[in-house]
């Protein structure tokens, strides 16, 4: 081997073989298992091939298909709240911070950022206390303005918007730096050009500002739905999936049959079926804006 | 009347219109900043005020009993040593596989190296759970169960690093490195004498990403220690005090837990977030 193949391999086998044998092994891994019955608490040569039969019941009428089904609901719902809320808010205090030319903008950028260096665990148990029905503050500034009591956490009907908004105060902050740097790519020339042709706000928000952002945005949508898939201390910690269910999502879920059942076969099922689901979103999204790009 | 000096930004106008923007900044600050604030609040009442309907914000007597209580409870010296272990020896040993790697990808030209570098960054958009199961068993299978190592080993490198250490030495003029060459140097002494000198901020602020990330993780180690809790770092012996959070008496021993272990990642990310901001900024990792 030459010199120069013998340091390109000495560099590149730390990070590619532990990247090889911590997570490509195991995608590996879980594809071979979701079609297998495997106990978690066995060697992996216990599993035997039985087919499609895992997906037959994650997807069948039984209990198991009836919470797997739930559960992928629910995170769908989850993602797709948490992307509609983070996105505008974003892009609204992106420009507020990057465009509007005030004073404290940089403090008010720390601020946001800073929430998102909280553990999530922290946020859970602060927003616990928080969302509290009746000792809770939230409850008593909403009903300053005559609003609720609201039950949040303690009811199926809001628990589920109720982790939306304490991962959207936790996150929002980093889609904010994502979004200020997408701005500070947009020329400001663009903008001096548009005005000297009499273009104002509404207009140079619509016209420049949003088109120019769109890949950027396409990316934080993307990270923006990978995170929300991951969302799994409050759930843990607070609610336990519940009530009734209704914030049972899929981290918590595939962790919970295959980890603590055991059930290795079924949970790895849920698991190739979570990421294909992914795959095939996260494709017809960029499918759809190259598409637009053309129009 | 005086013409503005500098070009006002687009959105910047009227006197009424700024009022509004500030107010809109300050309401925004305000309810970032206002689960903190209350945290910390909370952790200084007494169970008395905690139990008050409505709530009592500013506590009258402030004490620090509730502290001394949860250190009592779930050995927070002992979580905060396993946390510190970690976050730190897994950010240590992102440094250092990203420097390598990114130093490989940026400035080798070798067969296969796009390919390799895109198998790389999809990893990067890999939600852990899809891979918990059997990374659970690989580990365990390995002896690595139930202790710190199990926690480490696994997230020695990432794609996420590998990606912005990439992105920054190629930015490392070639002369640089060809100078150090011949000079006699090893590939291994330019990685860390002369490429990672001149990507100091990008690492900085890989360092913060990579001790916050692992400081704060969660799912990776209540799976892996297995209910071992003399290796818990404290995000894990936090959950511990679930069975307090039922009553509102014991709001203050949960405040000030969690008080506790936001402060490490809050107070790191004091001192490296301009290396931060600055870093995603130019790395091009929003896409264009």
């Amino acid at each position: 081997m030459s010199g120069f193949r013998k340091s390109m391999v000495a560099m590149l086998a730390p990070s590619l073989g532990l990247i090889a044998i911590f997570i490509l092994v195991p995608i590996a891994l879980t594809v071979w298992l979701a079609f297998t019955k495997w106990s978690a608490q066995t060697p992996f040569s216990t599993a035997t091939f039985i087919g499609l039969d895992n997906f037959r019941e994650i997807f069948g009428a039984g209990s198991v298909g009836r919470d797997f089904k739930g559960a992928l609901v629910n995170t769908a719902l989850y993602s797709l709240m948490s992307i509609a809320l983070i996105l505008p808010l974003s892009v609204l205090f992106g420009m507020l911070i990057h465009q509007a030319d005030l004073k404290g903008a940089n403090v008010l950028r720390t601020i946001l950022f800073a929430t998102y260096m909280v553990p999530m665990i922290a946020v859970a148990l602060v927003f616990s206390k928080l969302y509290s029905p009746s000792e809770g503050p939230i409850n008593q500034i909403l009903g300053w303005v005559g609003i609720g009591p609201l039950p949040w956490l303690s009811s199926p009907d809001t628990a589920l918007v109720s982790v939306v908004l304490l991962n959207v105060w936790q996150q929002v902050g980093y889609f904010t730096i994502l979004i200020i740097a997408g701005l500070t790519q947009i020329p400001q020339s663009i903008y001096e050009a548009a005005k000297m042709d009499g273009a104002r706000g509404p207009a140079l928000f619509g016209f420049i500002t949003l088109p120019l952002l769109k890949r950027t945005l396409l990316f934080s949508a993307v990270i923006a739905l990978i995170n929300a898939v991951q969302v799994f201390e409050p759930v843990a910690l607070v609610t336990q999936g519940g009530p009734v269910g209704s914030t049972n999502v899929m981290t918590y879920h595939i962790r919970r049959v295959g980890i603590e059942r055991a059930q290795g076969g079924l949970g790895s099922a849920m698991s190739v079926t979570l990421l294909l689901a992914l795959v095939v979103t996260v494709t017809a999204v960029f499918a759809l804006a190259r598409r637009e790009d053309r129009r | 009347m005086s013409l503005p000096v500098t070009t006002p930004a687009p959105g910047a106008a009227s006197p009424a219109w700024r009022g509004i923007l500030y107010l809109l900044m300050i309401a925004v600050a305000v309810v970032s900043a206002f689960p903190l604030v209350w945290m910390v609040l909370s952790s200084l009442k007494t169970p008395a005020e905690a139990m008050q309907t409505p709530p009592v914000w500013i506590p009258g007597t402030p004490s620090l009993d509730a502290y001394q209580k949860v250190s009592e409870l779930i050995s927070v010296g002992r979580s905060f040593a396993n946390s510190a272990l970690i976050a730190g020896i897994t950010t240590a040993g992102i440094l250092v596989t990203s420097l390598m790697a990114g130093y490989a990808f940026a400035k080798y030209r070798f067969r296969y190296r796009e390919v390799l570098f895109a198998i790389t960054i999809a990893t990067m958009f890999l939600p852990p759970i899809v891979t918990l199961i059997p990374l659970y068993r690989l580990v365990g299978s390995i002896g690595l169960n139930a202790s710190l190592a199990g926690v480490i080993v696994p997230n020695l490198a990432n794609a996420f690093g590998i990606f912005l250490m990439r992105q920054f030495i190629a930015g490392v003029p070639d002369e640089l490195v060809e100078a150090a060459r011949l000079d006699g140097a090893s590939e291994f002494r330019i990685v860390f004498t002369i490429v990672a000198p001149a990507v100091a901020p990008a690492l900085a602020a890989l360092a913060l990403f990579a001790f916050v990330y692992h400081w704060n993780s969660y799912l990776w180690p209540l799976t892996v220690l297995q209910g071992n809790s003399s290796q818990y770092p404290i995000v894990i012996s936090l959950s511990r005090l679930l069975s307090y959070n039922r009553s509102a008496v014991n709001t203050g021993l949960v405040m000030a837990g969690a008080t506790l272990a936001v402060l490490p990642p809050l107070i790191l990310f004091v001192f490296l977030q301009r290396f931060f901001v600055r870093t995603i900024t130019a790395s091009g990792m929003t896409g264009q």
